[in-house]
């Protein structure tokens, strides 16, 4: 019956070709904006860390005076990072920030490029599951007693080694000697929600290095340096003993409990600073949020877009109450026909299932128009305003989505032009014939 | 004349078409009104001027990785030899470039006296020395710019001359001239700076903060292993600078990474790229929808005009007039158009509202939903009156067949 009420209904989209052009099109429209702009909201809205959102924790400090800033900080200081590493409560933990250091090999012609380097822990790569390639993280013991190693990835590993196992090999960043520990495949978490700092849907660094040895390499941090206090910071010791937010810092808890008991201890961590004569604001605490809370917290997905999926939906409605009125006018039309379909017998529910039928096709063709269209106006988008790849790929599941929402809202759109229709008294039609 | 109220009863026979109409067009006008409101603010934002000269001022990156190199005297060599290259006009180092969503800023505490000590509004901070002005392009229009003597070399904190925007010194200072006066970079009476030159206008790194307009110039030339430099040279001479510089440079000495060579002009794009991708989002999904609610109008009124075939013809036959039939069918529109325009301004006024209160929005502007239901009704005259020529060209001789 459905394949027979396939073909009526697509001899009666012939029939008026213009009028249900004209509705696919509309609701193709509609679907494209809509796919579109929830493409990029869902992209952007992604909790990459999947099911570990809940053991990674951001930690934050209200380390600030009185009256200055009104929120937690994302960042800590040096010197609370320094303090936080003690602690062997979380299972693992990693204090960090972002440098850029001139990367040269022993091959004399290779020109020094400037690359972006996380200064990390040897735990960052266990936390953030980052796939190896070769080799691994460095030692833990590298953590306190710093030693000059380095984690690559495998673009800078093809670009000096040729892409070959270079695990103990040598490269050179700022002219020292780094002996390279391990290489990681492509790595690239969007957002990239370990550090929203420096832009969550930028590209995550190329290069890692022991965060033992920054106090002794003084490396320089690329990403967002706030003081709340007016502090003269010339030397790289001043810094460390600065009150200036610049390391990000997360801890890996194995349940909610060990996550209550590190917040336990993080209040009385901050009890004791107080002690110390810092901390003297009011609001002094300690703040943990899993990832999920943390992208929320961070607005990783901006304000726009979320303007823009509410418009779209809106749209979308406009496209649905379009057709609407284009589906009454259509079956209207026909009502002589279904007369005489209904005195020769076909049942209230068989008139209703054909027209139901015939608007699920146009909604259908509606949807894959309008997945058309959203991928055209996403390649134009991206062309256009050289947006990050990662936000401008279709999602694979919009090609279930974006023809459900259509065969779905043609349906909506469609219930009360076909119940009309079936409702209409065949006699009044015949009589007029 | 225009039969107002047989054409409000006619509409009241069939409902359910008119009422649809009526629903899209309310939709409608609360979807245009905010979207062009928010289109035209953005379009505000973009359009506001730096001050410099954007086309001509192009910034580079100098990192100096090499621990044997004397960076104050080296650097000073580099703008010599830059300064001499054919197509540059003037070069200087810097903390920051305009428009570039990085770089330094800070408060400064003023007052004549510990006790009324206050701090000023933030602003942008551009370390550089007497080539400055001439490199950003920017007027002097109060006072002097530095004199070559007066240029420190070292760190941030030497600084002891100031020049600033004139959106600064009105913040701070009001009416009474800024030159002369001193602020200070520390607590009252700490690093105290002197107010020598006031420029026209001089826009910072940030174009979404409160102080985009707010900067001040200090007399010091950073030394550091990274070193901005600012370069101003004739249009269309940046390709070959790009290669020329690191060249000129590097002959002199090769441990040093250059790159990151970008005009203000490219900094402001993608500053701005997220504005722009809003309004252009926007402005696509107006212009659809204007094209699908006309669209639908028209179809709605084909729909009309043949169920009324034999209507219209016998109106025609009874001595109604070709336009008389044009105007039944406007006039039909118009009042739907109306009422939905009224019912739709006051939910894109709700709307507005609503996006205030939840997102950081400004409060929608009564001209918008007002301009877009004049706009709708010029579109409903078109989507009208293509069709409706057809309805007025029925021959009165229809309404006597098939009776």
């Amino acid at each position: 019956m459905f394949f027979y009420y396939l073909d009526l209904a697509w001899r009666s989209i012939k029939k008026t070709p213009l009028l249900s052009l004209l509705m696919v099109l509309a609701i193709s429209v509609g679907i494209s904006i809509t796919i579109t702009t929830l493409n990029v909201y869902q992209l952007m809205s992604v909790n990459p860390a999947g099911e570990r959102s809940d053991k990674l924790i951001a930690v934050q400090l209200w380390s600030q005076g009185k009256d200055v800033w009104k929120e937690f900080n994302a960042q800590v200081t040096y010197q609370d990072a320094f303090n936080l590493r003690k602690s062997d409560l979380p299972l693992r933990q990693t204090a960090m920030f972002v440098t850029g250091l001139a990367v040269q090999t022993e091959d004399a012609d290779f020109s020094p490029v400037l690359e972006i380097v996380r200064v990390t822990d040897s735990d960052f790569f266990g936390m953030f599951a980052v796939p190896f390639l070769y080799g691994g993280a460095w030692d833990k013991r590298v953590d306190s007693q710093a030693a000059y190693q380095v984690v690559i990835n495998q673009e800078i590993n093809k670009q000096l080694f040729s892409g070959e196992d270079s695990v103990g090999k040598t490269l050179f960043l700022d002219s020292k000697p780094y002996q390279v520990v391990g290489v990681i495949k492509t790595w690239n978490p969007s957002p990239k929600y370990f550090d929203v700092t420096t832009g969550a849907f930028k590209d995550s660094a190329q290069l890692f290095i022991p965060f033992s040895l920054a106090p002794i390499e003084e490396f320089q941090s690329w990403g967002n340096n706030q003081g709340w206090r007016r502090e003269s910071i010339d030397t790289y010791s001043d810094r460390l003993n600065s009150e200036m937010h610049w390391l990000q810092y997360w801890v890996e808890v194995s349940d909610d409990k060990q996550r209550d008991e590190y917040a336990q201890w993080l209040a009385g961590y901050v009890e004791q600073q107080q002690l110390l004569g810092r901390f003297d604001s009011p609001e002094a605490a300690a703040q943990l949020s899993n990832v999920a809370q943390w992208l929320d917290l961070n607005q990783v997905v901006p304000e726009d877009n979320k303007i823009l999926v509410g418009l779209s939906a809106l749209f979308l409605l406009v496209c649905l109450v379009n057709m609407l009125g284009l589906l009454l006018a259509k079956f209207l039309q026909r009502a002589a026909e279904v007369g005489v379909r209904r005195a020769i017998g076909a049942s209230r529910k068989q008139i209703f299932a054909q027209h139901m039928v015939e608007v699920g096709l146009i909604g259908f063709c509606g949807g894959v128009l309008g997945l058309i269209w959203a991928w055209m106006s996403l390649s134009m988008l991206s062309a256009r305003f050289d947006l990050e790849e990662s936000l401008t790929h279709l999602d694979p599941s919009m090609w279930i989505i974006a023809p459900a929402i259509a065969i779905c809202a043609a349906l909506l759109a469609g219930i009360y032009p076909a119940w009309r229709i079936c409702s209409t008294n065949p006699s009044v039609h015949l009589k007029s014939q | 004349m225009l039969h107002i109220k047989p054409i409000i009863n006619t509409l009241m026979r069939s409902k359910s078409g008119p009422i649809l109409l009526l629903i899209q067009i309310i939709l409608s006008v609360a979807i245009v009104a905010n979207a062009s409101f928010i289109i035209s603010e953005r379009l505000a934002l973009m359009d506001r001027d730096s001050g410099t000269a954007e086309e001509q001022v192009f910034n580079f990156r100098l990192y100096a990785f090499d621990s044997s190199i004397d960076i104050e005297s080296q650097t000073q060599r580099d703008m010599r030899a830059i300064r001499e290259l054919p197509g540059v006009i003037d070069a200087t180092t810097t903390s920051m470039m305009p428009l570039s969503g990085g770089g330094w800023s800070s408060g400064y505490t003023i007052g004549s006296s510990e006790a009324a000590a206050k701090d000023t509004e933030s602003a942008a901070i551009y370390y550089g020395d007497e080539h400055m002005i001439n490199t950003l392009g920017v007027d002097l229009i109060e006072g002097r710019n530095f004199h070559e003597t007066e240029i420190l070399s070292g760190s941030p904190d030497l600084a002891t001359h100031a020049i600033v925007s004139k959106a600064f010194a009105k913040e701070t200072w009001g009416d009474e001239s800024a030159i002369g006066q001193i602020m200070y970079a520390g607590d009252w009476g700490n690093n105290p700076l002197q107010i020598i030159g006031v420029v026209d206008k001089l826009q910072g790194a940030w174009v979404n903060s409160s102080f985009l307009d707010n900067s001040v110039i200090l007399n010091v030339r950073l030394v550091n292993v990274f070193t901005k430099v600012l370069v101003r040279a004739e249009v269309g001479t940046l390709a070959l600078l790009k290669q020329a510089i690191p060249a000129l440079l590097h002959k002199d000495q090769p441990n040093r990474v250059i790159d990151g060579f970008t005009l203000i002009s490219e900094h402001r794009k993608r500053v701005y790229r997220n504005h722009e991708l809003m309004a252009a989002v926007l402005s696509m999904m107006v212009i659809l929808l204007l094209l699908i609610t006309s669209l639908g109008l028209a179809g709605m009124v084909m729909f009309n005009i043949e169920r009324r075939t034999k209507q219209i013809g016998t109106r025609r036959a009874l001595g109604a007039k070709r336009r008389d039939i044009l105007i039944l069918f406007l006039v039909e529109n118009y009042i739907i158009c109306i009422v939905g325009g009224i019912i739709g301004g006051l939910v894109a006024v709700q709307l507005g509202q609503q996006l205030m209160t939840l997102y950081s929005l400004p409060k929608l502007e009564l001209i918008y939903p007002i301009m877009t239901v004049a706009g709708l009704m010029v579109l409903t005259t078109i989507a009208v009156i293509l069709p409706a020529r057809k309805a007025a060209n029925i021959s009165p001789a229809i309404a006597t067949r098939s009776v």
